[in-house]
C-alpha cells in the first residue's frame, strides 16, 4: 500500500505534499526503533564478531590482526573438524525428519473432527517447554540406568543403549529431542494445507484420482512454498539449536561426540579466552548453514523444473 | 454392521487411533516427569517405571523453595517481571513496526523484509560478547535493561514479520480512509491496526513470554546480583547443588514449565481449534 | 568432561569484563569502616563465614563486614570474580582455591601480603602448616592465607565392610589392599546379574592420579620440567586406570552417568570413596549407615594431594588494610575455631587443627585425626598459570583410559605432549 495520499481534486497540491511528507516522517519514526535497535543490537555486534574472527584477542591486551589464522585452525585442530562434522550430522538427520514429521502430522490432523484440537495441542505442547526444563527432562528420560525410557525398553525386552554415555548414541539423543518440538512446523503446514481449496479435492475425485496421486500432484506442489520455508528455517535453526542442551546435558561428552559448533565457540571464547577463534567458529557455522540453504534451493529448483518438463 | 459402513468408518478410526497414539507419545515424557517429581524424597532411584509413585508426595515441590542459597521463588518472580515487561514492550514495538512496514512503499517493504530475514540469520552466539561490551559501556550490566533491550526492537524480527503479514492482509482502503479523515500513524495503530490483529497479538505475546521466561544465557551473562537472577539460573544452580536428586530437579522443571503450558492450553483453542486455523 | 564446563562460564566474566577494557565504574566514596568479603560455599559454610564476620565486627566497633555469598557453584563464582576484577570493583577479601589462583597471580589480580604477614601481631607464618602456606606463594611472595589444609582421603562405609567381613582400612594399607578390598566389596546384591554395589568410587582426574604417582616414587614436575615420562608414573597411572578398566571395582561410564559416585556412597551402595574434607558436612547428615575415613593407600611411600582454599586481597581492593585485618582475624585461633564448627575445613592453623575444635570426638568422622597425620606426606598440585587447561586435558585423557577407551600409555603420552610446552610461562 503506498503512502501517498489519494488526492481529491479540490485539495491544493502543497498541503498534499506536506501531508505526504508528514506521513513519511511518521512511518520512519515508527520504523526507527526497530532499525536502530537492529543495528545496535544485531548488525554492529555481528560485524564486530566478523572482524574479531580475523584477529587474536584475549581480553587482556588490544586485539591484533591475525588474518586467516583462526580459520586455518579448522585444518589443523581436530576439535574444530569434529564440531563441524557433529553439527552437519545433526542437521542432516534432524531436519528431514522434522519436516517430514511435521508434514505427516499436519496431514493426519488436518481434518476437523472430534478431539482433533486436543491432538493438535498435544503435539504442540513440548514446544512450549522452556529450554532449561526441556534439557533436564530428557537428561532424566535418557538416564541409562534409571530413566523411564530404558526401563520401558527393558520391560519390552529390547536392548537398552547407553544414550548419553556412549559416543555413538549421544548424538541421537539430541536428534530425538528436536523431533519432539516439531509443533511449530506442524502448525505452519496445517495453515498451508488449509489454503488448499476444497473444490480441488472434489474436482480430483471426479477425475478419478486416488489419494496418493492427489497428494503428489496437487497437495505437494501447493504446499511446496510452505515446505521450502520450513526446511530453510530448520536448516538455519538446527545449527544453533544444540547449544543449550549440549551445555546443560553433556558439555560435549563423551569424547566430543556432542561437541557442536555453538558449544565449541562458547568454550573457545569463555574458557580459553580466544575470542577471535570463537568468532571464527560462528562465522563457519553461519557459512555452513548458508551453504546448505543454497544447496537445498538448487535441488528444489531442479525438481520444479523437472516437474514442469 | 453393513460392510459399506465399516469401509467408510475404517479410515476414520485408523486416523483416530494413529492420532491418539501420537498424542500419547508426545505427552508421555511430560507425564513421566510429573510422576518422577511426585516420588518421595530420600528414596533410591526407581528400578521400574513408575506411572504414579505410591504414595505420591508433593514434598519435592516444597523442597525446591527451601534452598537457602537458591531463593527459587524470588527468581521465579523476577522471571515473571522480566517476561511480562517484555511482552508489553514487544507487543507495542513489534506491532507498530509491522504496521509501518505494511504502510511503506512497496520497494521499502521488500527491503525491510529482506533486512528482517537477514537479521534472523545471525547466530545468537555472535552477539553475546559484543553485547556485553556494549552494555558495560552503557552501564546496563546487572540490570534488567540489558535483558529487555531487545524488546525495544520487537524482540525478534519474526514477530515484526508476523505483524507485517497480518496488516498487509487488511484491506488498504481501511487505512486510506482513516488517513483521509486525518488520522495520524499512531492513531491508526492504536485504533485500527491493534484491534484488528488480536490473534497475532496473542500469538506474539505468548511467544515473547516463552522466549523471556526460558532465556538462560542472557541472564547468566548480564546479571551479577543474585537478587536479580531469573528462574533458569536458579534451576541450573539447583542442578549444581543436588545433581542426583532427580525428583527434586524434575519438580523444579515442572514448576518452570507449568506457566507456559497453562498459557498455551488457554489460548490454543483459538489457534489449533477444531475447524479453521486462525493464523 | 563430566566435571569441568561450569568453570568456563566463570572465566566468562574474567574475559568479558577484561574485554570491556577499563570502563571505569564510579567507586562509592569510602565509608567509615567497611570491608567486603566474597565467599564460596554451601549454606553451612557460608553461615560460618558470616559468624566470623560478625565476630570481627564485634571486635571492631564501627566496622561493617559485607559477606557476599553466591551460590555454591564454582563456575559462577569465578564468573563474578572475573567480572569484578575486570571492572575494577572486586571485593576486598576474596576466597580462592590454590589450584585456580595461578592465572590470577600471573595477571597481577591479587596483591602480595608478605609484608602484612611479617608485621602482624595477630598471626604469624609459624601458626600455619607450611604445606598450606607455601601453596599460596608466587615468585617468592605470600599471596593469600590458607584457611584449610584438606587433602584427599578415603571415606568408607563401615556397615558394608562389616557385612563383607572385612577389616577396616589400616593407616598403612597398600595398593594391593585397596584392590582386594574393593573387589570384595563389588557385589551384585540382589542377584539380578548386574553389579549394584561397587567397591570404590573416584573421579577420573589428574588430581586423583597425582597422589598415586607420588606414592610410586614418580613425579609430575622436576624443577620446572615435566617429569611424567617415567616407568613409575606409568605404573601408577596404569594401576589407577585398571581399577575401572580391568577390575571394574569402580562404576563404569554408564553407571557413573546414571548416578555419580558421591550419590552412590550416600545411598550406601559404595564401599570406598576418594574425596577431600569437603563432603564431610554433607556426609554428617547420613544416618542410614556408619562411616569413617582412612588415609589413601600407599606404595613405595605414602603421599596425598593438598586441597586448600585461601583468602586473598585483590590488587584493586578498595580497603586493603581492613581486608588484611579481616584475613588475619579469620585465620587467627578464634576465627578458625568458628570456621571449623561446620566440619567443612581442616584448619590450617596448627593450634586449632590439633585441638578438639577439629578433633571433636562427638563429630564424625571418628578418625578426623587422619587429616593431621597425613600432613607430612601432603604435596600440592603445581601452581601454574595454565594449570586449569593442563588439568582439563589431562582429565580427558585419564577418563578415556579409565573407561576402557584407550590405554594408560597413550593417555600418559598425550598428557606429556599437551602439558610439556605449557609449563613455560
Amino acid at each position: 500500500m503506498s503512502a501517498s495520499s489519494p488526492r481529491t481534486p479540490t485539495q491544493p497540491a502543497v498541503t498534499a505534499q506536506r501531508w505526504q511528507r508528514q506521513q513519511q516522517a511518521a512511518l520512519i519514526g515508527l520504523l526507527l526503533p526497530y532499525v536502530l535497535g537492529a543495528l545496535v543490537l544485531v548488525v554492529i555486534p555481528g560485524v564486530l564478531a566478523l572482524g574479531l574472527s580475523f584477529s587474536y584477542y584475549d581480553g587482556l591486551s588490544a586485539p591484533s590482526w591475525w588474518g586467516l589464522r583462526n580459520y586455518r585452525m579448522f585444518f589443523i585442530d581436530p576439535l574444530e573438524r569434529i564440531a563441524v562434522a557433529n553439527s552437519l550430522y545433526f542437521t542432516l538427520l534432524a531436519v528431514p525428519l522434522r519436516v517430514l514429521g511435521a508434514l505427516g502430522l499436519a496431514l493426519l490432523l488436518r481434518r476437523p473432527g472430534r478431539g482433533v484440537g486436543l491432538y493438535r495441542a498435544a503435539v504442540y505442547l513440548p514446544t512450549v517447554i522452556p529450554d532449561v526444563a526441556y534439557a533436564l527432562i530428557w537428561l532424566w528420560v535418557f538416564n541409562p540406568l534409571f530413566g523411564p525410557l530404558n526401563l520401558l525398553l527393558g520391560v519390552l525386552g529390547l536392548p537398552q543403549p547407553a544414550w548419553l554415555a556412549d559416543a555413538a548414541t549421544a548424538k541421537l539423543v539430541f536428534v530425538f529431542m528436536s523431533l519432539f518440538q516439531i509443533g511449530e512446523g506442524f502448525v505452519v503446514l496445517l495453515a498451508g494445507l488449509q489454503t488448499i481449496p476444497a473444490d480441488y479435492a472434489d474436482a480430483a475425485t471426479v477425475d478419478g484420482a486416488g489419494p496418493v496421486s492427489f497428494f503428489r500432484y496437487i497437495t505437494l506442489p501447493l504446499l511446496a512454498p510452505w515446505l521450502i520455508l520450513l526446511t530453510v528455517r530448520d536448516l538455519i535453526w538446527s545449527f544453533q539449536y544444540t547449544f543449550t542442551p549440549s551445555l546443560l546435558m553433556t558439555q560435549g561428552d563423551p569424547y566430543h561426540a556432542t561437541l557442536f559448533l555453538p558449544l565449541l565457540s562458547f568454550e573457545e571464547t569463555f574458557a580459553n579466552l580466544r575470542f577471535g577463534m570463537g568468532a571464527a567458529i560462528l562465522v563457519v557455522m553461519f557459512a555452513c548453514s548458508f551453504a546448505l540453504v543454497l544447496a537445498f534451493y538448487a535441488v528444489v529448483r531442479r525438481w520444479t523444473r523437472a516437474d514442469a518438463a | 454392521m453393513p460392510p459399506n459402513a465399516i469401509r467408510k468408518l475404517a479410515p476414520a478410526l485408523a486416523r483416530h487411533a494413529a492420532a491418539l497414539a501420537l498424542a500419547f507419545v508426545f505427552l508421555v515424557p511430560l507425564a513421566w516427569i510429573v510422576a518422577a517429581s511426585l516420588r518421595q524424597p530420600g528414596l533410591p532411584p526407581p528400578r521400574t517405571i513408575q506411572w504414579l509413585p505410591n504414595p505420591p508426595s508433593w514434598a519435592n515441590y516444597l523442597a525446591i523453595f527451601n534452598f537457602p542459597s537458591v531463593p527459587l521463588a524470588r527468581y521465579a518472580l523476577n522471571s515473571l517481571v522480566v517476561a511480562s515487561a517484555a511482552v508489553v514492550l514487544t507487543a507495542v514495538t513489534a506491532s507498530w513496526t509491522g504496521l509501518a512496514m505494511a504502510l511503506a512503499p512497496a520497494r521499502w517493504q521488500a527491503r525491510l523484509v529482506m533486512f528482517s530475514i537477514a537479521l534472523l540469520l545471525v547466530p545468537a552466539g555472535a552477539l553475546w560478547l559484543p553485547r556485553f561490551v556494549l552494555f558495560t559501556w552503557l552501564h546496563l550490566i546487572d540490570s534488567y535493561g540489558a535483558l529487555l533491550a531487545p524488546a525495544l526492537m520487537g524482540s525478534s524480527p519474526l514477530f515484526v514479520l508476523l505483524f507485517y503479514w497480518t496488516y498487509r492482509r487488511l484491506p488498504a482502503e481501511l487505512f486510506e480512509s482513516a488517513q483521509l479523515d486525518g488520522a495520524g500513524l499512531l492513531t491508526l495503530w492504536w485504533r485500527l491496526a491493534l484491534p484488528l490483529s488480536t490473534a497475532t497479538l496473542v500469538a506474539v505475546g505468548i511467544l515473547t513470554f516463552l522466549l523471556y521466561w526460558s532465556d538462560f544465557v542472557n541472564p547468566l551473562l548480564f546479571l551479577k546480583t543474585p537478587d536479580l537472577y531469573t528462574l533458569p539460573i536458579g534451576i541450573s544452580q539447583l542442578k549444581a547443588m543436588d545433581r542426583n536428586n532427580w525428583p527434586l530437579l524434575l519438580a523444579a522443571a515442572v514448576f518452570m514449565t507449568a506457566p507456559t503450558v497453562a498459557l498455551f492450553l488457554v489460548v490454543q483453542r483459538f489457534f489449533l481449534g477444531e475447524n479453521k486455523l486462525h493464523l | 568432561m563430566l566435571a569441568h564446563t561450569p568453570r568456563r562460564l566463570a572465566t566468562l566474566a574474567l574475559a568479558l569484563v577484561l574485554v570491556a577494557g577499563c570502563a571505569p565504574t564510579p567507586t562509592a566514596a569510602p565509608a567509615a569502616a567497611e570491608v567486603s568479603w566474597m565467599v564460596l560455599g554451601d549454606p553451612a559454610e557460608t553461615k560460618s563465614f558470616q559468624a566470623v564476620a560478625a565476630a570481627f565486627e564485634a571486635l571492631h566497633p564501627g566496622t561493617t563486614v559485607t559477606v557476599i555469598t553466591l551460590a555454591s557453584e564454582e563456575d559462577e563464582y569465578f564468573t563474578r570474580l572475573g567480572a569484578d576484577l575486570a571492572a575494577g570493583t572486586p571485593a576486598d577479601v576474596v576466597y580462592m582455591d590454590y589450584r585456580d589462583a595461578g592465572r590470577y597471580y600471573a595477571n597481577g589480580a591479587f596483591q602480595s601480603i608478605s609484608a602484612q604477614l611479617a608485621a602482624s601481631d595477630l598471626i604469624s607464618a609459624d601458626d600455619f602448616y607450611p604445606q598450606a602456606l607455601n601453596a599460596f606463594q608466587w615468585e617468592g611472595e605470600q599471596m593469600c592465607i590458607p584457611i584449610n589444609i584438606s587433602s584427599l582421603v578415603t571415606y568408607y562405609n563401615k556397615d558394608l565392610f562389616d557385612a563383607a567381613g572385612l577389616a577396616y582400612p589400616a593407616d598403612d594399607w597398600t595398593w594391593e589392599d585397596l584392590l582386594t578390598t574393593a573387589q570384595a566389596l563389588t557385589q551384585d546384591t540382589d542377584g539380578d546379574g548386574v553389579v549394584d554395589q561397587f567397591g570404590l568410587g573416584t573421579a577420573a582426574q589428574l588430581i586423583r592420579v597425582l597422589p598415586f604417582i607420588w606414592q610410586n616414587d614418580g613425579e609430575f614436575l622436576d624443577g620446572d620440567q615435566l617429569a611424567l615420562d617415567t616407568p613409575q608414573a606409568l605404573e601408577a597411572l596404569q594401576f589407577f586406570v585398571d581399577l575401572q578398566a580391568k577390575h571394574h571395582v569402580v562404576p563404569g561410564r554408564v553407571e557413573e552417568t546414571a548416578q555419580d559416585s558421591q550419590a552412590r556412597f550416600e545411598n550406601g551402595t559404595l564401599g570406598l570413596f576418594f574425596q577431600s574434607r569437603r563432603v564431610t558436612t554433607a556426609f554428617r547428615s547420613l544416618t542410614a549407615f556408619d562411616w569413617d575415613v582412612a588415609p589413601l593407600p600407599g606404595q613405595a611411600q605414602s603421599a596425598t594431594i593438598l586441597h586448600s582454599d585461601g583468602l586473598c586481597i585483590p590488587a584493586k581492593a578498595a580497603h586493603p588494610d581492613l581486608a588484611w585485618d579481616l584475613i588475619a582475624f579469620a585465620n587467627s585461633v578464634q576465627g578458625q575455631q568458628i570456621m571449623s564448627t561446620t566440619g567443612r575445613t581442616v584448619p590450617s592453623n596448627r593450634g586449632v587443627a590439633e585441638s578438639e575444635y577439629f578433633l571433636d570426638p562427638n563429630a564424625k568422622p571418628a578418625h578426623s585425626q587422619v587429616w593431621i597425620d597425613v600432613i607430612s606426606g601432603i604435596r600440592p598440585a603445581p601452581v601454574l598459570r595454565e594449570w586449569e587447561e593442563i588439568a582439563e586435558h589431562a582429565d580427558e585423557e585419564i577418563e578415556r583410559a579409565f573407561y576402557g577407551d584407550g590405554s594408560a600409555e597413550e593417555a600418559l603420552q598425550a598428557i606429556i605432549q599437551y602439558a610439556g610446552p605449557r609449563l613455560d610461562e
